[in-house]
């Protein structure tokens, strides 16, 4: 399933931490191993272009986990 | 020769009793011995015999404290065979008593220095626990990031793992997240380092399916699960979720149950009203997470699906193991927080209650859940069945060669069409909602004379003032937000705080208003008239026995104010219901 995604990339203290987009609506994605790492720095706002992995646990159980397919910074 | 034959067996029974008593005597540990000399021995006297002791048994005596001296109570160390030389030397005619300076310990409370910050283990009460079991013969499986052999790991044993991100059999860790979990099941405790874990003597079997970023496919986790059933795993925690249904996965925990895994897992962290899969499958006890106060851990998942609480840390207070750095992958001890923290505190309890005799999957979780600390106010299901108690549960096993292993067995076994599901974590406080509908009817009884007979109007009447339809309250769906339930649930004067789950009464609803209303508006139909003096019955009932059992009224707190603010409406609901009879014997 793709979607766009547009919101602000935080980390979240779960674990030793791990990588997240927050919608303004509050919607939690978890992003995916592999999402670049210019995405990936708290604060960031950011279009990402993804795909929702239901076949993806993680320990952070945050929300659905999004690999990121395409992404603009804002 | 009956009577000598029963007094024969009655002696034997006794004195297997008795030699089956384990007193202090046969239990207790001592290196020392105390000599309590009589008072009246002059102090000249004892301090000759106390050298003299010194020197025939080559031993320093010493006062117990410098309270000690008025009493003449002294200390030598020494064993049993000093015990037994002093008790036959002539020191005994000058002694009240010599005897063995018992040594004793409350609970096992071991040697870690960093165990006095490990809020999480006391408040799952389990230093009681381990006078009994530490997990002895237990493997539990984690299936998580994989587990590194830190240093307060030395002393834990390990079973074969894998890696199933990797394709190899060392299942070491690349994040830090599966190495804190197992450092909760089982660090090395009583080393003289760092932490303790919960099922310390119980073996680990690290199972690799996440990644170094932490997440990992479903076929790897079913694939994990499968290989915890074939190698012995007693337990399987998984610290991981998200994702949909998947039918690779349910078969996989159905397989591992069928094989007698109890198998745990974290709700999830997203604060949302229902557990995350793994969690939410049949046969897997799903874990919310506790604060240090017992409190929801705000992140927690809650609701739909819940069976049970455990630590898992917030913000006033963390989960602290040995765990590895993220960054270097050097030995570090970390504070997490999260349904992962709290998850594996369940695995382990489930550990000490197998160890503890009780074998079978299902029992094992009625063990844990009805040994739980019931939360009594709990409308959302935060809770499940309480907070976790690794004594209590220990207890709980050893007592049982559990009797309602038949009787629970089918309340578990078609997974959502179950008893547990609808009245999950006993959500429901059944008893005053007994006394309210039967309390209306006795109130209607005492009314009979002016009423026209048993109609379906007065009965939905009485039902809908006094209780409710009070059973859909404990209905938790998954991914259904629950207040509906509770406003179906709910009866009148219930209605006012049912929406936002609290447990005070609202007054506006929990008075004589809403009756007053519905006999002003129904009085003048003839069959409606009897709901709404029904209706002013069972909120009598409901307003008293809340006034009795549990007077909670928003604004006016849980004494005498509010008390008095539900006696008093019940009474004018009572009266209001008395009243509009009155006008209808007349007019009849």
């Amino acid at each position: 399933m793709s979607i766009n995604v547009t919101g602000t990339i935080e980390r979240k203290g779960f674990g030793p931490g791990t990588w997240a987009i927050v919608t303004e609506e509050g919607e939690t994605y978890e992003l995916y191993q592999g999402t670049p790492d210019e995405l990936l720095k708290s604060g960031v706002k950011a279009k990402i272009k993804g795909e929702v992995r239901e076949d993806v646990m993680t320990f952070a159980m945050i929300g659905p986990v999004l690999e990121v397919k395409s992404f603009k910074v804002l | 020769m009956r009577k000598v034959f029963i007094l024969c067996l009655f002696i034997i029974g006794l004195g297997f009793a008795i030699f089956n008593f384990k007193g202090l005597a046969t239990r207790g540990t001592y290196d020392s011995i105390v000599l309590d000399f009589r008072e009246d021995v002059p102090a000249a006297q004892i301090a000759g015999k106390l050298s003299a002791i010194a020197q025939q048994y080559h031993v320093k005596p010493f006062l117990n404290s410098e309270f000690s001296i008025k009493d003449n109570v002294y200390i030598v160390k020494g064993d049993a065979n000093l015990l037994n030389a002093l008790k036959k030397s002539d020191l005994a005619k000058q002694t009240e008593s010599i005897e063995p300076n018992y040594i004793y310990n409350a609970y096992e409370v071991p040697n870690d220095p960093h165990y006095t910050k490990q809020w999480n283990l006391r408040s799952i009460n389990v230093e009681a626990a381990w006078s009994e079991t530490k997990g002895s013969g237990m493997t539990v499986a984690v299936i998580d990031t994989g587990v590194s052999r830190v240093p307060d790991l030395k002393d834990t044993k390990f079973a074969k793992g894998y890696d199933f991100v990797n394709d190899k059999e060392e299942a070491d860790d690349d994040n830090g997240h599966g190495t804190h979990v197992a450092g909760t099941i089982a660090q090395s405790t009583n080393n003289g380092y760092g932490v303790a874990g919960i099922a310390y003597e119980a073996s680990i079997m690290p199972l690799k399916v996440l990644s170094g970023s932490g997440g990992g496919t479903v076929a790897d986790i079913s694939e994990a699960i499968k290989f915890a059933a074939d190698n012995g795993a007693d337990v399987i925690n998984m610290s991981l979720g998200g994702g949909g249904a998947s039918e690779l996965m349910q078969e996989a925990v159905d397989y591992a149950y069928s094989k007698g895994v109890v198998i745990v897992a974290a709700a999830g962290n997203e604060n949302r009203n229902s557990s995350s899969y793994p969690a939410r499958y049949p046969h897997v006890i799903s874990v919310a997470a506790t604060g240090p106060a017992g409190e929801k851990a705000p992140y927690s998942n809650f609701g739909a699906g819940v069976d049970i609480s455990a630590p898992g840390g917030s913000e006033t207070g963390k989960i602290l193991q040995e765990t590895i750095d993220y960054q270097t992958g050097e030995p570090v001890f970390a504070e997490y927080q999260g349904t992962s923290m709290a998850s594996p505190h369940v695995a382990a309890v489930a550990a000490l209650v197998k160890a503890s005799g009780v074998e079978n999957p299902d029992e094992i979780e009625i063990v844990l859940t009805k040994s739980a600390r019931v939360v009594t106010e709990d409308p959302l299901n935060h809770f499940g069945a309480g907070h976790l108690d690794a004594a209590a549960a220990v207890k709980f096993a050893q007592k049982g060669q559990i009797t309602f292993r038949d009787f629970f067995r089918w309340l578990r076994e078609n997974g959502y069409l179950n008893l547990r599901f609808w009245f999950d974590g006993g959500a429901v406080a059944l008893l005053p909602k007994i006394a309210m509908v039967l309390g209306s009817y006795i109130l209607a009884w005492f009314l009979r004379n002016y009423l026209p007979g048993w109609s379906w109007s007065l009965s939905s009447g009485l039902i809908f003032g006094s209780s409710g339809l009070f059973f859909l309250r404990g209905f938790y769906v998954f991914d259904l937000p629950q207040w509906p339930f509770r406003v179906l649930g709910s009866s009148i004067p219930e209605l006012g705080n049912a929406i936002q789950g609290s447990s005070g009464l609202n007054p506006l609803f929990a008075s004589v208003l809403i009756p007053l209303g519905l006999i002003a508006l129904l009085l003048g139909n003839p069959s409606w008239k009897w709901f709404a003096i029904g209706s002013g019955i069972g909120v009598a009932s409901c307003l008293l026995v809340s006034a009795v059992m549990m007077p909670n009224v928003m604004w006016l707190g849980e004494g005498l104010l509010a008390r008095s603010f539900l006696i008093v409406n019940a009474i004018l609901c009572y009266g209001l219901s008395w009243l509009s009879m009155q006008g209808e014997q007349k007019t009849a």
